[in-house]
C-alpha cells in the first residue's frame, strides 16, 4: 500500500469525525439560518428574512453593544492581571509553586460554581465585597442589581479568572534568553527598562495569541451571564440573547442567523488584530 | 454471484417492509413511552403510578418511563425533531398554545368530548383554559396550584391586627394597609436590629397578579387582542408600584440575600406570603425547633378593582404527542394516568375533591376552606404562541425596572411592550 494511502487511514477516523461534526453542522446551520425553523416544526425556506429581521432588532443592538463593552475592557485588563502574576511569579522564591497554583485555580474551576460564587460575593446586603467595603466606611453598590454596576461586575469575575493564561505566559517568560536581561543589566537598566524593552516585545506573539483568544471568548461570553443575568436587560450579552432565542422562544432559524453574524464579527476583528501584528508584533 | 444479488435483495425487502410499518407503527403499538421532567423522589413516586398502571392493564398496554430531570424543554424539542418525541409528555401552561401551534402535540377534544371517566365539566374552568388553544384542548391538567395568602398569625397578634377572613373580601388597599402596620424594626437574640417586612414580592408573584388586581389583562381571551396597555392593567401595575414604594417588602437585592422570596416568611422576616396552596410551608415549620415555630393562617387573594379574587394557577398537563394521536389505547392512557395523578399532587384540579388534599398533605386541614375559594377562582394568563416572549419582555423591561426603581415610568414601558406584543401576534401565520 502506497505511503500516502496507509496516512490517509490513519487520519481517517479524526476526518470523518471534522466532517459529521463540523463540516455537515456549518453547512446544515447556513440552511438554517435562512429559515424560520422553530426545532418542532417544519423548516420554510425564507431567503435573508432572519438576517434582515435581525438588523431591524433593537435588542440585537442592545446586546452586541453589552458584549462589545464588556470586550472593551475585559480584554486588555484580563491580559494585563494574567502578565502581571506570570511576572511576579516568574522568579523561584518560596511558596512561589503555591502562589502558581492557586492563581491558576480559577481556570480549572466550573463556570457554573464559578457564578454561584460570585453571586454571594456580590450580593449587595451580606457579600464579601460590601462587607470588605463597608470595613472601609464605603457603601457598596448593588452591584447586579444595578444597571450602572452589572458591567463592572462582570469585570471583577473576568479579572479574578484571569489566570487562565499565567502557564503560557510563564512558559514564554522562561523562554526569553537570560543573556540578554544580563546585558541589560550591566548596561544599567533597571527592572522597568528590562520589562518595557526585553519582557514585553518578547513576550508580544504570547500577547497576540491571548488577544485572538480573548476576543473570541469575550464575544462567547455565556455560562456566568446565563446564570447570574443583570438588573434589567443589562447582563444579557450576545450569546444569552442567541440562546433565549433558540430555546426559549424556538426560533432556531433566527438564533443560528445570530450565530453567523457573531462568527462575522468574530472573524472581522480577528482579521484585523492579525493585519496590525506586523507593527506590534516581535518575531525573530 | 446469484448469493450475492438474493442476499441484498431480501435484505432491500427487509428494509422497504420494515419502513412502510414506521408509517403507521404509532397507530397498532401498545408499548408507549411517558416523558416526565421529575427526580428523586418525585420520579420515585411517578415509577409507582406509572408501575400501578401497567399492573392494572394486565398486558393490554405498557408505559415505560422516560426521565428527563434537566432541560426538560431542550431534551424534548430536540426528540420531537429528531421524530423521536415521546408518547405521552408533560408541557407546562405557558408552552401548551406553542406545541399546538407547532403541530407537536394532539387535539384532544372530541376524545375529552366523548369521555366519561374525565369530563370537560369536572375540571375548574379556569384550570381547563390553560389547555385550550384556539378553542381546542391540547391537554389533561393533572395540577392546580392556585395563589393563597400565607400569614403568620403570630406576628399578627403581636401587632394586635385581626386575622383576615379565612373567606376572603379584603382588598388590595387593606392588604397594602395590614402590611403597613406589620413592617417593624425589631431586635434578635444578640441584640441586633433587624426589620421585619409585612410582605415580600422580588418578581413573585408574577406581574399578570397585579394587572389583573386592576381588573386588566395582558392578552385578551381571543388570544390576539392586547390588554396590556388598558387603563385597567395600568391601574393594576399602580398596584404594585404602590406596594413598592410603600417599603412593605425588602428590596429586590435583598431578597435573594436569604436564598430566595419564601425563606423570608419562614424565618418570619415576612408576615404574609403568597404562595401557591402546594407550598408546604406547614412541614417545614413543624419541623423547625419549638422557639423558631409559628403559627400559619390562610386568605384567598385580595379582591382587586374588578370586585373580583384573582388567583393565579399555575398547572400542567399529559399532552400525547401527534404520533399515536390515532391509536385507539391513547387516550384510554393518557386518561388513566392523568387520573391518577389526581391522587398524588395537590391540588386535584378536578371539582369536588378537595378533601383528597388533607389526605395528601394532613397538615393542610386547616386550610381547605380558602383552598376551595383559591381554586374556584383559579386562572392562568390567556397563553398565546409568543407567550415566552411578551413575557421576557415584562419581566426585563418591566417588572425588573420595577423592582429596581420605584420612580420607573410603568406606564410608558407598558405602552411600548404592547406595542411589541401586537406586532409579534400580527406576524403569526
Amino acid at each position: 500500500m502506497k505511503k500516502s494511502k496507509v496516512g490517509f487511514l490513519f487520519i481517517l477516523p479524526w476526518l470523518t469525525g471534522l466532517v459529521l461534526f463540523t463540516v455537515i453542522p456549518i453547512i446544515a446551520a447556513l440552511f438554517i439560518s435562512m429559515t424560520d425553523w422553530s426545532i418542532i416544526g417544519d423548516a420554510n425556506f425564507i431567503g435573508l428574512e432572519n438576517f434582515k429581521a435581525i438588523f431591524e432588532d433593537q435588542m440585537f443592538y442592545k446586546t452586541l453593544l453589552i458584549t462589545v463593552r464588556y470586550a472593551i475592557f475585559a480584554i486588555p485588563l484580563t491580559i494585563f492581571t494574567a502578565l502581571l502574576v506570570a511576572i511576579s511569579l516568574n522568579n523561584q522564591y518560596k511558596g512561589t509553586g503555591v502562589f502558581r497554583t492557586i492563581f491558576y485555580m480559577p481556570s480549572i474551576v466550573s463556570g457554573v460554581a464559578v457564578a454561584i460564587v460570585f453571586k454571594w460575593i456580590l450580593d449587595p446586603n451580606y457579600g464579601v465585597l460590601n462587607s470588605l467595603l463597608g470595613i472601609l466606611g464605603i457603601t457598596g453598590p448593588n452591584w447586579l442589581y444595578d444597571p450602572d454596576w452589572v458591567l463592572p461586575s462582570y469585570l471583577i469575575m473576568a479579572i479574578w479568572g484571569a489566570s487562565g493564561g499565567l502557564y503560557i505566559y510563564l512558559a514564554a517568560l522562561k523562554d526569553i534568553p537570560k543573556e540578554l536581561y544580563e546585558s541589560a543589566t550591566i548596561d544599567g537598566a533597571g527592572l522597568i527598562h528590562r520589562i518595557r524593552y526585553i519582557t514585553l516585545p518578547m513576550l508580544t506573539p504570547i500577547l497576540f495569541y491571548n488577544m485572538v483568544i480573548g476576543i473570541i471568548s469575550a464575544f462567547r461570553k455565556f455560562t456566568d451571564a446565563y446564570i447570574l443575568g443583570g438588573a434589567g436587560e443589562e447582563g444579557i450579552f450576545y450569546m444569552v440573547y442567541l440562546y433565549g432565542q433558540a430555546f426559549s422562544f424556538y426560533k432556531m432559524g433566527y438564533a443560528t442567523a445570530l450565530a453567523w453574524i457573531l462568527f462575522v464579527i468574530i472573524f472581522s476583528l480577528t482579521l484585523i488584530v492579525n493585519y496590525t501584528k506586523k507593527y506590534w508584533v516581535y518575531s525573530e | 454471484m446469484k448469493k450475492i444479488t438474493g442476499i441484498v435483495f431480501i435484505f432491500i425487502v427487509c428494509a422497504v417492509l420494515s419502513l412502510t410499518g414506521c408509517s403507521n407503527a404509532g397507530s397498532r403499538k401498545n408499548t408507549f413511552t411517558f416523558a416526565t421532567w421529575a427526580a428523586g423522589v418525585e420520579l420515585q413516586e411517578f415509577n409507582e403510578i406509572i408501575n400501578r398502571v401497567n399492573q392494572n392493564a394486565d398486558g393490554k398496554y405498557k408505559i415505560e418511563v422516560l426521565s428527563v430531570p434537566s432541560d426538560y424543554y431542550i431534551k424534548l424539542s430536540t426528540n420531537i425533531a429528531a421524530k423521536k418525541a415521546p408518547d405521552f409528555f408533560w408541557l407546562t401552561q405557558e408552552l401548551i398554545s406553542k406545541y399546538a401551534k407547532m403541530g407537536a402535540i394532539a387535539d384532544i377534544t372530541d376524545k375529552l368530548e366523548s369521555s366519561s371517566n374525565l369530563t370537560r365539566e369536572q375540571y375548574y374552568p379556569g384550570v381547563l383554559q390553560s389547555a385550550i388553544y384556539e378553542e381546542r384542548c391540547y391537554g389533561l391538567p393533572w395540577i392546580a396550584n392556585p395563589l393563597i395568602v400565607f400569614y403568620n398569625q403570630d406576628l399578627f397578634d403581636e401587632a394586635g391586627i385581626p386575622y383576615p377572613s379565612p373567606d376572603g373580601g379584603w382588598t388590595w388597599e387593606e392588604f397594602i394597609d395590614i402590611a403597613k402596620r406589620l413592617t417593624t424594626t425589631k431586635e434578635d437574640a444578640f441584640g441586633n436590629n433587624y426589620k421585619q417586612y409585612g410582605y415580600v414580592v422580588d418578581g413573585w408573584p408574577n406581574i399578570e397578579t397585579f394587572i389583573w388586581a386592576g381588573g386588566g389583562d395582558i392578552i385578551a381571551e381571543n388570544g390576539v387582542d392586547v390588554l396590556l396597555d388598558s387603563q385597567e392593567s395600568i391601574s393594576g401595575l399602580a398596584i404594585l408600584n404602590k406596594i413598592l414604594k410603600a417599603g412593605i417588602s425588602p428590596s429586590y437585592s435583598e431578597v435573594s440575600s436569604l436564598g430566595s422570596n419564601n425563606v423570608w416568611f419562614e424565618k418570619q422576616r415576612a408576615a404574609m406570603f403568597m404562595g401557591g396552596i402546594q407550598d408546604n410551608f406547614e412541614t417545614k415549620v413543624n419541623a423547625m425547633p419549638e422557639n423558631e415555630q409559628f403559627r400559619i393562617g390562610y386568605a384567598p387573594m385580595p379582591v382587586g378593582l374588578d370586585n373580583r379574587s384573582h388567583s393565579f394557577n399555575w398547572t400542567a398537563s399529559t399532552v400525547m404527542s401527534k404520533q399515536v394521536a390515532d391509536n385507539p389505547l391513547a387516550y384510554e392512557i393518557m386518561e388513566t394516568i392523568t387520573l391518577e395523578f389526581f391522587k398524588w399532587k395537590i391540588a386535584p384540579p378536578i371539582k369536588g375533591e378537595i378533601d383528597q388534599v388533607a389526605k395528601i398533605n394532613p397538615l393542610k386541614a386547616p386550610a381547605l376552606d380558602t383552598i376551595q375559594i383559591c381554586l374556584n377562582n383559579a386562572r392562568s394568563a390567556n397563553y398565546v404562541p409568543e407567550w415566552n416572549e411578551i413575557n421576557n419582555s415584562l419581566w426585563l423591561k418591566l417588572y425588573s425596572k420595577m423592582l429596581n426603581d420605584p420612580d420607573f415610568d410603568y406606564e410608558s414601558e407598558a405602552k411600548a411592550i404592547a406595542r411589541e406584543a401586537r406586532e409579534l401576534i400580527a406576524k403569526r401565520k
